[in-house]
């Protein structure tokens, strides 16, 4: 069964950046995210990094921090995790 | 961009959050930090971000800008009157201009922010207040605006079109500012440490204006050689293999042969730029010492090239050179100088910034 979080990252990666050529349902857990993958820039980052912190109340704090985190959906889920409170977790 | 062929410098100033350039010059000398850390959003809070404003001046956006009272005491410094007439034309350079204003606008609704937010009605007020005439050219091109500016009116001074120029660059931080590179993450809570291998980068914002006085053969320095070099990468990031910083370098590296020299480096504190950028440096310049100052003064944006060229002038007056203030060992390139430098075995300097958008410029400044 699909990991909630990752399903919501994964619609909110979509949806945020306005990805017309794939779904939600075609990322995969370990697709990078920059650099390779969907090879998301620092501008697509900054979007992805300001509707994550306030979806999930967390604050990510340089640019490395979030280039370590968007390394992956895998990476980022575990991330958020670590960082959020449960209650805003998707069930 | 071809190097353009030397030009003197008749006068330099600056102002910067440690004084004019006498006194920034000093203050580096003794290390001294002008960052602090302050709300990101000014009065409306944030993450304390590392900052520094000129003596007096607050930060959130005031009609008219708080900034006007330093553009005018670095203005009484100038030499002779008549700028922006048909022979003395204006360059001025900036990267925000009063951009601010147009946010504290959109927060306050007071109308009469809107007469700075735009570069072209910022510089038309600012002309008046400063009493300039209509030959004045405004110019932006991020953090290398000002070197812009300079090899602008280096080429009019050329062609015969002026008889002395003046380059005029200014950037006051202001909330909408701080905001933005917060947002990217690389303003944050840390204090800048140039080209300091770490495992965070972030760089810190300060206020800075400055001017420099160019003419065809008047002077007690000249720039050399100048050079612009623009990757056409992306927005923000430059092309990883440090391309664009050895492309810009390539042709001051001939230009210099012979010279002994030092390096003032763009050095913002963020951690892949200034490792491309010092790498590009000491292979072009190798066994040569490198230091950056904003871990001091915080970058100032597009004014930056012009105060830093200020300071440098400084430097070879006093035969001194500040160290990268806020450094620490290890940095990326061996050469990187944390401390002071004598000049006394030294006969010019290159100056280099770096933009966004993978915009590089640099220059060779020498003793005429």
């Amino acid at each position: 069964m699909p990991d909630p979080l990752n399903t919501r990252l994964k619609h909110l990666i979509v949806t945020t950046l306005k990805l017309e050529d794939v779904t939600p349902a075609e990322l995969a857990d370990d697709e990078p995210l920059i650099g390779s993958g969907l090879n998301l820039d620092s501008i697509d980052a900054l979007e992805l990094v300001v509707t994550l912190e306030k979806e999930f109340g967390i604050k990510i704090g340089s640019s490395e921090e979030s280039r370590q985190a968007l390394a992956s959906i895998a990476h980022l889920a575990e991330f958020i995790r670590a960082r959020a409170d449960p209650a805003r977790l998707p069930a | 961009m071809p190097l353009a062929s030397a030009v003197r410098l008749e006068a330099t100033g600056c102002v910067t959050p440690l004084g004019n350039a006498p006194s920034t010059h000093a203050a580096l000398l003794r290390n001294e930090v002008a960052l602090r850390p302050a709300p990101v959003l000014g009065a409306d809070g944030g993450e304390p971000v590392p900052m520094a404003l000129v003596a007096g001046r607050s930060f959130d956006e005031t009609a008219p800008p708080n900034w006007l009272p330093p553009l005018q005491s670095l203005q009484a410094e100038l030499a002779g009157e008549g700028w922006g007439t048909a022979r003395r034309p204006v360059f001025v350079t900036s990267s925000n201009f009063g951009v601010g204003s147009l946010y504290a606008y959109r927060r306050h609704g007071d109308a009469a922010h809107l007469a700075y937010g735009t570069p072209s009605t910022c510089v038309d007020w600012l002309a008046g207040q400063l009493g300039w005439g209509a030959n004045v050219t405004t110019l932006s091109h991020a953090c290398v605006s000002a070197h812009l500016g300079l090899l602008l009116a280096t080429r009019v001074l050329q062609a015969g079109f002026a008889d002395r120029a003046l380059v005029f660059s200014f950037d006051f931080i202001s909330p909408f500012v701080a905001g933005g590179f917060h947002a990217l993450k690389i303003l944050n809570s840390g204090f800048p440490s140039p080209y300091a291998e770490r495992a965070s980068g972030s760089i810190g914002l300060g206020d800075g204006a400055a001017y420099a006085v160019l003419s065809v053969d008047r002077g007690d320095f000249v720039l050399e050689a100048q050079s612009l070099y623009n990757e056409m990468h992306h927005f923000t990031s430059n092309r990883a293999d440090g391309a664009g910083f050895a492309a810009c370098l390539a042709p001051l590296s001939a230009a210099a042969r012979g010279r002994r020299l030092w390096l003032k480096g763009h050095g913002t504190g963020t951690l892949e730029a200034g490792r491309l950028e010092s790498t590009a440096l000491c292979t072009a310049f190798p066994d040569t010492p490198l230091v950056g100052w904003k871990g001091s003064l915080g970058h100032t944006l597009g004014s930056c090239g012009l105060v830093e060229l200020a300071l440098a002038c400084e430097a070879m007056r006093q035969g001194r050179a500040p160290g990268t203030v806020g450094g620490a060992s290890p940095s990326f390139q061996a050469n990187v100088a944390l401390d002071p430098l004598s000049l006394e075995q030294t006969d010019g300097v290159v100056c280099a910034s770096n933009a966004f958008g993978g915009a590089h410029a640099a220059f060779l400044l020498a003793h005429a």
